[in-house]
This record gives C-alpha cells, sequence and structure tokens, in this order.
C-alpha cells in the first residue's frame, strides 16, 4: 500500500478519535479518581456484542441496540466495582482483569448467543452471514450527502465518519474539563490522593469512584461501538487485553493527568502503530512480512520505552506534579 | 448538668489478642476542650478511630448529639458534624493548598455530576461562598500566602495546620485532633495552640485533642481523660487529673520506674 493513500489515512484518523473516547474513560476511572482499571476492553466489548446481537437476532433499531449496549457495560461495572470498589485498589485491578477476560471468553464460548470464535459474522448460525451495521451505513451515507453539498466530491464515507468521531471527541472533551474542574471531579481527585482524608471530610467515597468507574464505562461502550460500527465485523480475537494497554499508552504518551493531551497521545499513538507499518523499504523489506510485523510492536514499544526516558510527563504532562510524592 | 455532646459507652476494640481499647466509657460536653492523654500505645489513636468511623467497636455504643454513631461510617459521622484530623497529618499532595480546602466544603450541589451541567449558576454559587470561607480559614492559620502550592510543597507543620483548616471547611460541631502539635516547629505550635483555643472561644467548636506534652494540656484543656492499656483510668479537670495516683503511675512507671511497673503489671 502506498504511503500517501488518503483513504487509509482517514480510516486510522476515525480510529485514533475512537481510541481517544476510550482512552478518555480510562481517564476518568484511572487518571481522575485513581481507579486501576485493567479489563477497560470488557466495556468495549460488552457495548458492541450487546449492540449486535439485539439489532442481528431481535431486530431490533440501532439507536435503541447502541443504548442497551450501554446500558450493559453500566450492569458490567456495577458487578465488578460493588464488591471491590470498597477494598483497597488492588482488588478493583483483580477484578477488571478478572472480568475483561471473562467477557472475551464467554463470547468465545456461548455461540448460540455470541457467534463463537467466528464472531458477530455468524450470529445467526452457521451458513448465515450476519451484518448489524446496514442502518448505520445508510445514515452515513445520507450524511454523506449532505457533506457533499458543502465540500463537493471530497466527501466520502470514511470522512465523514472521521468528522463525526472527531466532533464527538472534542464535544466529550469539553465537557469532561468542565467536569473535571467541578467540585465533583475535585472530590475524585481527592479520592485519587488519599481515600481517607476525602471520608473524613464527609464525602461517600464509594459512591463517587462507582460514579466514576460507570462513566468510564459509558465511554469504553461508546468508543467500542464506534469501532464495531466503523468496521462492520467483529470476533473475540479484536478485544484482546492489549487493547487496555493501548489505552494506558494513550494516556501515558500524552501525559498522564492532562485532558487534552488525550487526543495527542491518540494522534500519536495511531501514527506510531499505523505508521510502522510502512517499514518496509531496503534493507527491512529483506525480510519476510510475518516478521516485520513482530519487528513493527517491537518498535512500537521501543519508541515508547525511549519515548518514557526521555519524557516521563508525556507530551503535555507536568514534571512538577510527577515528582511530589503522594 | 449540661448534657453531653459525644457519649463512649462500654467501648472495646481488640486487635487478634490486644485489647487497644478495652471496655472505655466518658463523655465530653458542648463547648469544652478535652485533652485524651495517656502512654503510648494507650489506644488514643483507636479511640478516635472508633469515635470517628474509621473503624468498628467490637462491643458498646458511642452517641454523638444523641444520635448512636457506632458503626456508622467515617463520611456519616463527618457529615453529622464530628470531624477528625489524623495523626499523620493526610493532605491531599497533588492538589493547591486551596483545593485541599475547597474540597471539604459541605453542601455544595456540584458534587453531584449532573448538577453541573443541569444548574452551573448554583453550583458557581455555592463555589464563590465556600472559596471566600477558605481563605478566610487559611488566614487562621496562617497558609494563605501558599494558597495556589501543591499541598506536597508543604512542611510537616504546614501540613498539620492545613489539616486543622480543612476540618474546619466542614463546619464541625466537634472536632478530633490527634497529636496536633507533633512535629510542629515551637512557633507553629504556639499558633496552632492559639488557634485551638480561638476555635471554641470564637465559634463555640467542642475540641478533643490528644497531646503528650503536660504543659499543653494543662494550660488549654478543661477537662482531661486519661487513658492506659486501652482503659480510661481517670477524667476529670486538668489539676486534679495532675494529682492523681493513677495517672502518675501510669506515667512514671513508664519512664522512671519501668522495670517496677512490669512487674507490677499483670502479663
Ligand atoms: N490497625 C491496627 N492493627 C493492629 N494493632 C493496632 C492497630 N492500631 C493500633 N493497634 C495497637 O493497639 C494499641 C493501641 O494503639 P494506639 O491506639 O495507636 O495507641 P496511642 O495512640 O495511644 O499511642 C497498640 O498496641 C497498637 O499496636
Ligand atoms: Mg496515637
Amino acid at each position: 500500500m502506498d504511503f500517501l493513500n488518503l483513504a487509509f489515512w482517514t480510516f486510522v484518523a476515525s480510529t485514533a478519535g475512537i481510541y481517544a473516547i476510550f482512552a478518555l474513560g480510562l481517564y476518568v476511572q484511572f487518571s481522575m479518581a485513581g481507579l486501576p482499571n485493567f479489563g477497560h476492553v470488557a466495556f468495549m466489548a460488552i457495548g458492541a456484542y450487546t449492540m449486535a446481537i439485539l439489532v442481528v437476532r431481535y431486530s431490533v433499531s440501532l439507536p435503541v441496540a447502541s443504548m442497551a449496549g450501554i446500558a450493559a457495560a453500566i450492569v458490567l461495572a456495577l458487578i465488578l466495582g460493588i464488591p471491590s470498589l470498597r477494598l483497597r485498589a488492588d482488588y478493583l485491578a483483580i477484578a477488571t482483569v478478572a472480568g475483561g477476560e471473562i467477557v472475551r471468553y464467554l463470547a468465545m464460548n456461548l455461540p448460540d448467543l455470541t457467534g463463537g470464535p467466528i464472531g458477530s459474522i455468524g450470529l445467526l448460525g452457521p451458513g448465515q452471514i450476519a451484518l448489524y451495521n446496514g442502518g448505520w451505513q445508510r445514515s452515513l451515507d445520507e450524511l454523506t450527502t449532505a457533506l457533499s453539498a458543502v465540500i463537493g466530491a471530497a466527501a466520502n464515507r470514511d470522512l465523514t465518519m472521521a468528522l463525526m468521531v472527531w466532533s464527538i471527541v472534542l464535544v466529550l472533551i469539553v465537557l469532561f474539563r468542565r467536569l473535571e474542574r467541578s467540585p465533583w471531579g475535585r472530590v475524585l481527585k481527592g479520592i485519587r490522593e488519599d481515600e481517607m482524608a476525602v471520608t473524613a471530610v464527609g464525602k461517600n467515597v464509594f459512591a463517587f469512584k462507582l460514579q466514576a468507574l460507570m462513566l468510564g464505562a459509558v465511554l469504553g461502550a461508546a468508543a467500542g461501538l464506534l469501532l464495531a460500527l466503523q468496521i462492520g465485523v467483529f470476533s473475540p480475537d479484536d478485544y484482546q487485553p492489549t487493547l487496555t494497554f493501548y489505552a494506558y499508552l494513550i494516556l501515558i504518551l500524552g501525559g498522564m493527568n492532562r485532558l487534552w493531551a488525550i487526543p495527542v497521545g491518540a494522534v500519536v499513538f495511531s501514527l506510531l502503530y499505523a505508521g510502522t507499518r510502512f517499514l518496509n523499504f531496503f534493507p527491512l523489506s529483506l525480510i519476510d512480512s510475518g516478521s516485520r510485523a513482530f519487528l513493527r510492536l517491537f518498535l512500537v514499544g521501543f519508541l515508547l520505552v525511549l519515548f518514557m526516558a526521555v519524557r516521563p510527563q508525556g507530551m503535555l504532562g507536568n514534571r512538577r506534579e510527577l515528582l511530589l510524592e503522594k | 448538668m449540661t448534657p453531653l455532646l459525644l457519649e463512649v459507652d462500654g467501648v472495646s476494640k481488640h486487635f487478634g489478642g490486644v485489647a487497644a481499647v478495652d471496655d472505655a466509657s466518658f463523655g465530653v460536653t458542648e463547648g469544652v476542650i478535652t485533652a485524651l492523654i495517656g502512654p503510648n500505645g494507650a489506644g488514643k489513636t483507636t479511640m478516635f478511630n472508633l469515635i470517628s468511623g474509621f473503624m468498628r467497636p467490637d462491643c458498646g455504643t458511642i452517641r454523638f448529639a444523641g444520635r448512636r454513631i457506632d458503626g456508622a461510617r467515617g463520611d456519616v459521622v463527618a457529615r453529622a458534624g464530628l470531624v477528625r484530623a489524623f495523626q499523620t497529618a493526610r493532605v491531599l499532595t497533588r492538589m493547591s493548598v486551596l483545593e485541599n480546602m475547597l474540597l471539604a466544603a459541605k453542601d455544595q450541589p456540584g458534587e453531584r455530576l449532573g448538577m453541573n451541567l443541569i444548574a452551573p449558576r448554583r453550583v458557581a454559587r455555592r463555589e464563590s461562598e465556600v472559596h471566600a470561607r477558605a481563605l478566610e480559614l487559611l488566614d487562621l492559620v496562617r497558609l494563605r500566602h501558599l494558597a495556589d502550592d501543591y499541598a506536597g510543597t508543604l512542611s510537616g507543620g504546614q501540613r498539620k495546620l492545613l489539616e486543622l483548616g480543612r476540618a474546619l471547611m466542614v463546619a464541625p460541631r466537634m472536632i478530633l485532633l490527634d497529636e496536633p502539635m507533633a512535629g510542629v516547629a515551637p512557633v507553629l505550635a504556639q499558633q496552632l495552640l492559639d488557634h485551638i483555643q480561638q476555635l471554641r472561644q470564637r465559634h463555640g467548636a467542642t475540641v478533643c485533642v490528644i497531646e503528650h506534652d503536660m504543659d499543653v494540656v494543662m494550660s488549654i484543656s478543661d477537662r482531661v481523660i486519661v487513658m492506659d492499656e486501652g482503659r480510661v483510668i481517670a477524667e476529670g479537670p486538668p489539676d486534679a487529673i495532675q494529682r492523681d495516683e493513677r495517672v502518675i503511675e501510669a506515667y512514671l512507671g513508664r519512664q522512671g520506674h519501668a522495670d517496677e511497673s512490669q512487674r507490677g503489671r499483670p502479663a
């Protein structure tokens, strides 16, 4: 593929925006409230699966099915959070790691409900191809027609998607910037620093933590819905634990405690991730493509380590804040 | 007799085999400064943890303003008007001094997520009240010039002052201070003492303070409660406590004649 392929980069732009929404969910939980969620991908998966199952098997309309997907993620957050959030932070970490894997294994092993290992395509059982995003494609086409009235022939489905995703990102960032500076955000920040001190001044720490977990789950599910709709098909393998760590990488790249750093981190991550696929020039072209894929992952990891060594506070982070002890 | 603001009745707390608090009973009258004293390990901090809802007593009852608070969560006790400070100050290091104060404010509708979106004006109005109050209290604890610094940059003594100020933001009816002078420079300690006395005079607050320095105890407190090995062994006005045989034994027995006291005490 050509390095200057516009369609490819438009697609990367949408994905970067979706990753930004996904990472924003983690930001609310981890950066704002100090909740270590190592199974964020589960919210993505449960959102996408709930939506697709309802659309394909029960002919529920896409908007309603999407709402149900988000509701399912909230329920999962409650299941993971209620037993563990009263305990030390490590318990949530364990619960979420397990929760993420359980969701993926269930998706894999309940073929009658989920389509099993082949994923959404198998939702109607063998011999039939199941599609859930017909309604989405139609809406996207309508929007594209509207867009072409403005920008002419350059309009296409991918561009519409990218613009839409990034508009959502922008609105969310503005909204969460407000929430972060609100008294609600201040309590979360206090909990991140020392929950006993926050309890001592009369705040119900458990309730705030649960809210943060739920809100993060909503964003995770929203990202899961967008990704599933963009790509049009998914399988349990798309919800590997690595996805959660990509979200952490995005937060780290941008600078842990900066909201504006999330889109920046998401773009940099996506550029690194997508860009390294063009490492096919001499002498790298001598290596076969399978090993090159590994090389690529190795390179992403190496660049990240290098980055952390040079700039531990991230691109937009505050070094002084990083150095203060808890 | 004035009714008691705080009533502790037959409270015990065991850690494994150790009875950290052992059938302790005492009362605190409103508007009074009470000192809780006793040798190290006597169970004073544990007593505070039990009263403030940070630990649940094994048995016994605790009433605050007539209401049972034993076993209630810490935040519920604080909202009822009984606020504690910690032996090692717990400030929120990566938040500014001012933010530490603002966080503690009561009745802020903006602590409800949705209120920030549907009633931002109400939130902002309360926020400006809270802000003014926070600056006032920072003046009182002499930290106003540091309002925008990270709390993590404060010295140990300043952290104790900040924690006191933060506790006052809750507008408590009663405040529990665990060794507020420990680790505080003498000049600051004197200021702290003044604040504690002002608290009662100006704000009518009830204060219960754990303190080791007997001179301090004698000078600021109206009443003294003495604990030893988990039990309340004496309670009364400072001068009477100073002459109390059991108190002298508990203190001097440990410090002066360690081996004698060991023999005299059941293991
Ligand atoms: N969380 C705890 N777990 C186990 N033992 C404790 C705990 N807290 C206090 N203790 C024990 O209870 C006793 C009383 O401690 P404490 O209340 O801190 O005494 P003081 O504040 O009077 O010095 C000590 O023997 C201490 O070791
Ligand atoms: Mg103590």
